[in-house]
């Protein structure tokens, strides 16, 4: 019994600490900090879904409806992704018309890199995602780039995932160039800001409106989201590309859509993704 | 007796009191949810109608120059929307529309969907000043 209340109080020390680490993050350059907001965010679904182990949200909706995971389940007895991941892979493998190939463009040969995206280049001043360095490693040895929402990109960011399965999320946010704290602190407004006719911000649907119905669809949590792209969407019917979800999203609160890969949804994807820090990769994935 | 007579009173005074609590956006857009456009009220003893201000302007006589300027300014307000990073889906669709009724020489159809294209962006230029304001009260603690 002893033993239980001292658990207790130190689950309920755990919450409060992280509460209070969290009250310190503000909404500026100087008091903005990142790691108190991904505390409080799992703080967030911790008390919203309780007993959810955090591990799960890689998962999405998955993580937080019983009715949804069963079907998931079953459908993952077979994953739809499977035949795009092998294309992926014969894709990466594949040299360039002047015998250069993926593999030259990217640390440790592009395997087991995935956790590391999208990462703030310091020399060009912006985010870096996975998809718009496979591009310009293409552009670079003489190929076109590849249509960003899905077909071949998709999959070679899929396989490159793949070979990242398992491993943690470790985007880092330079302590000593502040334009990548204000990229981040861009993306943690843009996140929270409602936008288009409907009025409807991302976190409309997918914090405090995870797992309630939207029409018939129920939103799956922020906490875990660009872990597992890129997805097959059953949707879709084929697999796309996180900025070709979040596009579709944007699109559906009647704005005028961004392009994917625009600043705005880089620096949202380094929000996104520095929330998810500590989870692991799990792509490709299959989704609704 | 007289206590009921009192209560009945000051119930009647409740609703009376919140009415003059409200805001004119607040009675306006009540009135506008409740009744469409053209319908009229009263707010602080003066008349007003449920109409917005692009709708008002869209009464004007429906000739070539009035269709064009109010294109025009409806234009320039998505404009200042797309700026802000802040365009709704619709106001450069109305105003294609709006071209094409110009061009067939349906002046008040011109109008009325000019109209439409300048109220929504100039709802969308509201939404990005309220969003720059308030965005901060979604995040978690």
């Amino acid at each position: 019994m002893q033993k239980t209340k001292h658990s207790l109080l130190s689950v309920g020390f755990a919450v409060l600490s992280h509460a209070a680490v969290a009250a310190e993050s503000g909404f500026t350059l100087e008091t903005v900090d990142p790691d108190a907001d991904r505390l409080a965010l799992q703080a967030f679904y911790q008390q919203r879904f309780p007993g959810v182990p955090l591990e799960e949200y890689v998962n999405g909706i998955y993580a937080i409806d019983p009715d949804s995971r069963k079907q998931w389940d079953a459908l993952m007895e077979f994953p739809p992704y499977e035949f795009d991941l092998e294309e992926g892979e014969e894709l990466f493998n594949t040299p360039f018309a002047n015998g250069q190939g993926y593999a030259d463009c990217f640390e440790n040969g592009g395997i087991g890199i995935r956790q590391k995206y999208p990462y703030w280049n310091r020399e060009e001043g912006s985010v870096k995602t996975l998809e718009q360095e496979i591009n310009e490693c293409r552009v670079k040895n003489g190929e076109e780039p590849l249509p960003w929402k899905k077909g071949d990109l998709a999959k070679v960011s899929a396989y490159m995932a793949f070979t990242s399965r398992g491993k943690v999320f470790e985007i880092e946010i330079p302590a000593d160039d502040s334009r990548a704290l204000q990229a981040y602190l861009d993306g943690k407004e843009f996140f929270y800001s409602k936008r288009g006719q409907l009025n409807l911000s991302c976190a409309n649907c997918h914090l405090k409106g995870s797992r309630i119905h939207v029409r018939a669809d129920l939103p799956g949590p922020a906490l875990g989201h660009p872990t597992h792209f890129p997805v097959v969407r059953s949707k879709w019917g084929e697999i796309g590309t996180l900025h070709r979800r979040y596009e579709g999203c944007y699109r559906d609160t009647r704005s005028v859509p961004l392009p994917p890969q625009a600043d705005e949804f880089r620096k949202l994807e380094y929000f996104q993704t520095y929330m998810s820090n500590g989870l692991v990769v799990n792509g490709p994935g299959a989704r609704k | 007796m007289k206590m009921i007579a009192l209560t009945l009173a000051a119930s009647l005074m409740v609703p009376v009191a919140f009415a003059q609590e409200d805001t004119f956006e607040q009675v306006f857009n009540q009135q506008r949810a409740l009744y469409g456009k053209g319908h009229a009220f009263t707010y602080a003893g003066q008349p007003y109608t449920t109409d917005h201000p692009e709708e008002i302007e869209a009464m004007a006589e429906p000739t070539r120059a009035n269709a064009e300027a109010l294109i025009t300014s409806a234009e320039a307000m998505r404009q200042e929307s797309e700026s802000l990073g802040y365009e709704w889906r619709d106001p450069a669709r109305f105003l294609k529309q709006a071209r094409t009724a110009l061009s067939e020489n349906e002046y008040q159809r011109a109008m009325d969907l000019a109209a439409r294209a300048k109220y929504q962006a100039r709802m969308s230029i509201a939404q990005y000043e309220s969003v720059n304001a308030s965005w901060q009260q979604a995040v978690p603690e």
